[in-house]
């Protein structure tokens, strides 16, 4: 049992993984923008964050991401990017932080997902802590 | 830009050129050895090896000027031009000259360049060719006629010392005159015309391409947003199909099956859309170097699973060649899985699907091959346009989006390269795709 932070400005899509996190026993936070999911992982020191890509502009999500992982406090918050696009996009998981390109998420999965894989993808990251 | 057809005409003109200049030669050999009349030869024979030469250094400077394209290129070009048709009018005055002057009818052949002239200038650069070749051919036959100029004579063709003929002179230099100003006049109407014609061609056609984009830009946006309520739908969807809010009753159960499926349905669809309209508005994809025989392979592994539920036999045959190509990789991949799996969805149980990957002189040849139910020979026209399905297709499979080979055309094209199919309705079909490796 986890405690998992959603950050997406999609209700509808933020109660549907709930019901699903929840079946599980985790226990869900969720923030509707950046800067409030921001504040949330400070607050609520939750085990893995689920952000969703395209908020506000097309990468706020990149923008978060880099700052949840440049933050001592919670650079080690696994993060699962939810994103459509993918692998076209010329970003590398992999580079350097201060990379222009450089994206620190630990794991992706394409929208809309199926209960059973938003699962498994969020029982292995919660291993790796 | 005005000067890429006029360079195109200017080519034109050199390579009529070279016809011209072997008609002189055969013509003057004619003369000398068949017909026998007696003129100075040399001169005659003279002129079109020069004509020869400045031909020669003109097609080295068309390619020198197309090579570089200096900022001036259309000046250039219109100097250049005009230079072209006032040496050509001067070599055709001597050869005149030489032959029997204004008694030769062979003057009439400056019709010939005032039609040249009209089809690569402006109407007034035109009349100024029709003036100079008017007061060149008056210059000769006054030149001859005060005897300045030597007369040769045409012996034996027409009667003698018609050069010295006053009312001749004057008949023939009316006639001449006018017959050089109607040509031009003519001539150029025509040649004006069909530029304007052209240019308003381009133009529409950059309009067209224009509206179209708009369009693209507007089924993106729509896509776009139905993609995201549609995903919302069925992340709603699905936890309550599989209960965890509780079991439901069966009737419940397979009323939320029916929607979900539907709405997967669906989300498929729209992703086909947005990708196929991404790439259609995305100017330049990245292109790297890449192994296309690893894409292959991953196209296989991606649709084995699907195959081998039908069984059906997916073999490959690989030229040890064939490696590194330059291209946008995800989309090569995607396009090679893509008639995979159409070639597994539309062949039945138990048949036999093939890819081949050849080595084509600067190019590879990749073909899927499939023993199913081919495409009927009508309809084979139609199979690569947007939303449209072989009526075979839908019979047998009636879930489809008509997007999947219209979207290899795209990345297909988008690659320099070619896809083209070759079927026969029952036996089966093979898809080809040509790519260039760089």
């Amino acid at each position: 049992m986890a405690r998992i932070l959603i950050i997406d400005d999609d209700p509808d899509i933020v109660e549907a993984m709930r019901v699903v996190l929840e079946s599980r026993g985790h226990k869900i936070v969720s923030a509707k923008s950046g800067a409030e999911g921001l504040k949330k992982v400070k607050l609520e020191s939750p085990d893995l964050v689920i952000l969703d890509v395209m908020m506000e502009t097309m990468d706020k999500g990149f923008e978060v991401a880099r700052e949840i992982k440049s933050d001592k406090g919670s650079k080690d918050v696994p993060i699962l990017m939810l994103t459509a696009i993918k692998d076209k996009i010329g970003m590398d998981f992999k580079k350097e932080a201060g990379d222009e390109t450089w994206l620190p998420v630990d794991d992706y999965v394409e929208k809309p997902l199926k209960p059973q894989e938003l699962l498994e993808k969020v029982e292995k990251l919660l291993k790796t802590i | 830009m005005k000067y890429e057809g006029l360079l195109e005409r200017i080519n034109w003109l050199i390579r009529l050129r070279w016809i011209a200049l072997t008609g002189v030669i055969l013509t003057v050999f004619v003369v000398q050895k068949v017909v026998r009349l007696s003129l100075p030869f040399f001169p005659l024979y003279l002129i079109p090896i020069l004509i020869g030469l400045y031909n020669s250094a003109f097609f080295l400077y068309t390619r020198h000027i197309w090579k570089k394209q200096p900022e001036d290129i259309e000046t250039r070009a219109i100097v250049f031009a005009n230079l072209q048709i006032g040496l050509d009018l001067l070599s055709l005055t001597a050869l005149i000259h030489f032959s029997g002057g204004i008694e030769n009818p062979f003057i009439f052949y400056f019709i010939f360049h005032m039609i040249i002239a009209s089809i690569l200038l402006s109407r007034r650069a035109s009349f100024l060719q029709a003036t100079f070749t008017a007061c060149l051919f008056v210059s000769m036959a006054g030149l001859e006629y005060f005897n300045i100029l030597g007369h040769h004579c045409l012996k034996g063709f027409v009667v003698n010392d018609l050069y010295m003929n006053k009312v001749y002179i004057l008949g023939t230099s009316f006639v001449f005159i006018t017959t050089l100003y109607l040509a031009a006049y003519m001539a150029s109407s025509i040649s004006v015309k069909l530029r304007l014609r052209e240019k308003s061609l381009k133009e529409a056609n950059l309009l067209l391409e224009e509206k179209d984009r708009i369009k693209s830009e507007y089924v993106l946006r729509v896509t776009h947003d139905i993609k995201e309520h549609i995903s919302a739908i069925q992340s709603c969807i699905d936890p309550v199909a599989e209960g965890m809010l509780g079991e439901l009753n069966p009737g419940q159960k397979d009323l939320i099956r029916r929607a979900g499926t539907r709405t997967s349905k669906l989300i498929f669809f729209i992703k086909a859309l947005l990708e196929i309209t991404r790439i259609k508005l995305s100017r330049d994809i990245e292109m790297k170097d890449f192994s296309i025989v690893k894409t292959a392979e991953n196209a296989i592994i991606l649709v084995d699973p699907r195959a081998k539920a039908k069984s059906i036999y997916m073999s490959r045959r690989i030229d040890a060649g064939v490696d590194i190509i330059k291209g946008a990789q995800v989309y090569i991949e995607e396009t090679i899985a893509n008639l995979l799996a159409n070639s597994v969805k539309y062949t039945p149980k138990g048949g036999k699907v093939e890819i081949t990957i050849e080595d084509k002189d600067g190019s590879v040849l990749i073909r899927i091959s499939d023993n199913g139910i081919g495409i009927p020979k009508k309809e084979l026209p139609y199979i690569f346009n947007e939303f449209y399905r072989a009526s075979n297709a839908k019979e047998l499979e009636r879930d489809g989006t008509g997007l999947g080979l219209s979207m290899a055309k795209q990345v297909v094209e988008r690659h320099n390269g070619r896809i083209w199919v070759d079927s026969e309705e029952g036996r089966g079909s093979t898809f080809s795709i040509m790519l260039p490796k760089k």
